[in-house]
């Protein structure tokens, strides 16, 4: 049938824009055209048929077929403005208008055409509106009541000599009507069709929209119970959709969440407004098992009934979509612990400024106040005594202060990694008692027992020596400064595992667990406050950390508040000479054996 | 007789550099490095002045300030404040725990010599 198809494309083609996008109106539009247009040219086309059979046509013909055009022209009045229901009425029109007269010329409301009256209401069901039915309504009983009028009074006009017999001519008004009214209804019937394909799609596109959207949609009722959800429920909560209707949905909710839950419910349906809440809701998993909660965030808002088919008016529904916001969540929640983690990070360096403030200042007042007696030494009358005494307090202070400072500097190449390591193998048991020696000063002045028991066939450390050095002197320092008078620290080393093992333990003053945690960050010391016992930098044992770490070894510390502390450094043997002390006495072993199960048992009742 | 001063301090250095500008201008001085000590040689030697570290073993300076001020007979006695908190808010924060004076560490001898005056007058 290839000549119907550029039928079809001109049809489309008048189609007036306002309905393109309708496909039901554009249907509509294209079922008024195509017949009218198609109708009347093939009666143009038959017109000199017409004539050349019937010879010289009467007025009645000529009329008839003049009436054949207005079709066209209603048509084009339709496709240029798009008045769908007044090109219908024109067109009653105009077939009320054809029929009166052709009734009125051939013997009024007796004429065979009369019969075509029927057809006008008929044609403008067609519209679907009941305006347009009233209006083709009204005009065929106007066309049949003056047809009747002019009938009874006898002023209709003789019937023109036709030589065809009356009741053939009734035979073909009737077939004639009833073969148009068939085409109406064929044509309804495909518009009824057209409707009800077109509400499936749409239905279809719904139910594929629901099945696809991630969001779940559901519908509550006046207590907030679910009357429906949507498909995407299944994947978001892991259960099944009618699990969730009446209360199942609440029963899911976090229990520290259903107040803000039925309160934003609750909000949206009495006060007719939209609220928007995030709430957690319990998430069933086959292959989980506990509590799995995903975060959702629901936006809910009263249902509007102008929409809604079917819901009652008065009942206050509220329509909500729910969307999985677990990742954002978790998004905030990682946001949120790096912000504090950074203000923690910014509080230590504030207190890190303070504390180096004060280990300064501290010193320098010495040095300050000292050297500014000295430039006073006549009017405060100073001997040479003195002044020798104030020379050598002001060095102290000086050796002190540079002390402090190079705690810093060590620090803080550790901390961007510039502290140069330089591995090679050295006897840990010199530098040990190197370090002792160095100390015991100290410790006797605040009568401190300093214990070694290190043995001095200790194997080599692969390490830095310089960086041993200075692991072992804040190790003993700190363990002197925090023991009172009368304590013991005591330094021990033996082989663990292919590790030089270092403990330095003391009788002191202890770190609390919480402390404990946090000790050996840079610039923390424990209990760190106006009250400080031990002045220092805090930055003894962060060095020693760092030190550590860099020579691939391992620290430990074990401790309780009031008891004692003991920190156990671990630095890689060197291999070779590790090997050679394989062979030694069973009884070195032993004791390191023993060292290492005390060391468990100290680890075990901290 | 000479005036008394009570120094508070718990770096021996510090407390000898107070020690003798305080001897030299002719005041006499009682000193201890533990706040819990300070109370009691306060009770017991009535000083006109005290000199006040703030970071202390034990105690902290403004909590021995705050006894000192909460005792009726000892409250008359000027309490200035010498630092080595210098950093800002800490004056203020040790003002309004009850010190009458705030000297920040390193000290400048003048200052110093001239903030015992204006509390004792001259020696």
């Amino acid at each position: 049938m290839g000549f119907i198809a550029p039928i079809r494309d001109y049809v489309d083609g008048l189609v007036h824009v306002s309905a393109k996008h309708d496909p039901l109106a554009a249907a509509r539009h294209r079922a008024f055209i195509a017949p009218r247009l198609i109708g009347s040219f093939v009666a143009l086309a038959a017109f000199p048929v017409y004539l050349s059979v019937r010879g010289v046509p009467g007025l009645l013909e000529i009329i008839v077929f003049a009436w054949l055009v207005a079709p066209i022209l209603i048509s084009y009045f339709l496709s240029r403005t798009g008045q769908y229901e007044s090109a219908h009425v024109l067109s009653s029109l105009a077939l009320t208008g054809l029929v009166t007269i052709v009734a009125f010329k051939t013997g009024g409301i007796s004429s065979f055409s009369a019969i075509w009256l029927v057809v006008v209401p008929l044609e403008a069901a067609l519209s679907a509106s009941r305006r347009v039915v009233a209006l083709a309504s009204t005009f065929a009983l106007c066309a049949a009541g003056f047809l009747l009028l002019i009938s009874k009074l006898g002023l209709a006009p003789p019937p023109a000599a036709v030589d065809v017999e009356h009741g053939a001519l009734a035979a073909l008004g009737i077939i004639s009507a009833s073969l148009y009214a068939t085409g109406l209804a064929l044509g309804a019937e495909s518009l009824a069709r057209m409707s009800h394909w077109l509400l499936y799609a749409e239905e279809d596109r719904y139910r594929l929209l629901a099945r696809n959207m991630t969001d779940v949609i559901t519908r509550h009722g006046r207590n907030g119970s679910v009357l429906f959800v949507s498909p995407a429920a299944e994947a978001v909560f892991g259960t099944r959709m009618r699990e969730l209707l009446g209360h199942g949905l609440f029963d899911r909710v976090h229990v520290a969440d259903r107040p803000a839950y039925l309160t934003a419910l609750g909000d949206s349906a009495a006060l007719g407004e939209a609220r928007s809440v995030e709430f957690r809701v319990r998430h069933e998993s086959a292959h989980r098992t506990g509590d799995q909660f995903v975060w959702v965030e629901m936006r809910c808002r009263p249902l509007d009934h102008a929409v809604g088919q079917g819901t009652l008016p008065n009942t206050t529904e509220v329509v909500s979509v729910m969307r999985d916001i677990t990742e954002r969540k978790g998004q905030e929640q990682a946001l949120e612990d790096a912000r504090s983690e950074a203000e923690r990070a910014n509080a230590a360096k504030s207190r890190f400024l303070a504390t180096m403030s004060h280990e300064l200042r501290t010193p320098l007042n010495a040095i300050i106040g000292f050297s500014e007696m000295l430039t006073k030494e006549d009017s405060l009358m100073l001997d040479a005594a003195r002044r020798r005494e104030y020379a050598h307090l002001i060095n102290d202070s000086g050796h002190h202060l540079l002390s402090v400072v190079n705690g810093i500097l060590d620090m803080s190449k550790i901390e961007t990694n510039n502290f140069e390591i330089t591995p090679e193998p050295f006897a840990p048991h010199q530098i040990i008692v190197g370090c002792c020696d160095l100390l015991a000063l100290k410790a006797r002045e605040n009568r401190i027992e300093l214990v070694t028991r290190v043995p001095d066939d200790l194997p080599f450390v692969l390490g830095d020596k310089r960086a041993f050095n200075q692991i072992m002197i804040n190790l003993l320092s700190n363990a002197i400064k925090f023991t009172d008078r009368g304590g013991t620290v005591i330094v021990s080393g033996r082989v663990e595992n292919g590790f030089v093992a270092v403990s330095v333990e003391d009788t002191g003053v202890g770190i609390g667990e919480d402390d404990l945690r946090r000790i050996g960050e840079p610039f923390f010391q424990a209990r760190a406050s106006y009250d400080r016992r031990h002045d220092g930098t805090g930055l003894g044992l962060s060095i020693v950390k760092g030190l550590v770490s860099l020579q691939k070894g391992t620290i430990d510390i074990v401790s309780r508040l009031g008891e004692g502390t003991k920190v156990t450094v671990r630095l890689p043997a060197d291999r070779e000479s590790f090997e050679k002390i394989g062979e030694r006495p069973q009884v070195a072993r032993l004791a390191a054996r023993v060292a290492d199960a005390t060391n468990v048992l100290v680890k075990m009742s901290a | 007789m000479a005036k008394t001063v009570l120094i508070v301090e718990d770096n021996e250095l510090n407390m000898k550099l107070f020690h003798d500008l305080l001897e030299a201008h002719g005041y006499q001085t009682i000193g201890t490095r533990n706040g819990i000590e300070a109370l009691g040689l306060a009770r017991e030697h009535r000083p006109d002045l005290i000199l006040m570290d703030i970071q202390l073993p034990e105690v902290s300076g403004l909590e021995v300030t705050k006894w000192l001020k909460e005792d009726a007979e000892l409250k008359s006695i000027p309490v200035v404040a010498v630092t080595a908190f210098a950093m800002k808010g800490d004056e203020e924060r040790i003002r309004e725990g009850g010190c009458e004076a705030y000297l920040s560490k390193p000290i400048s001898v003048g200052k110093f010599i001239e903030t015992v005056r204006h509390f004792l007058g001259p020696a």
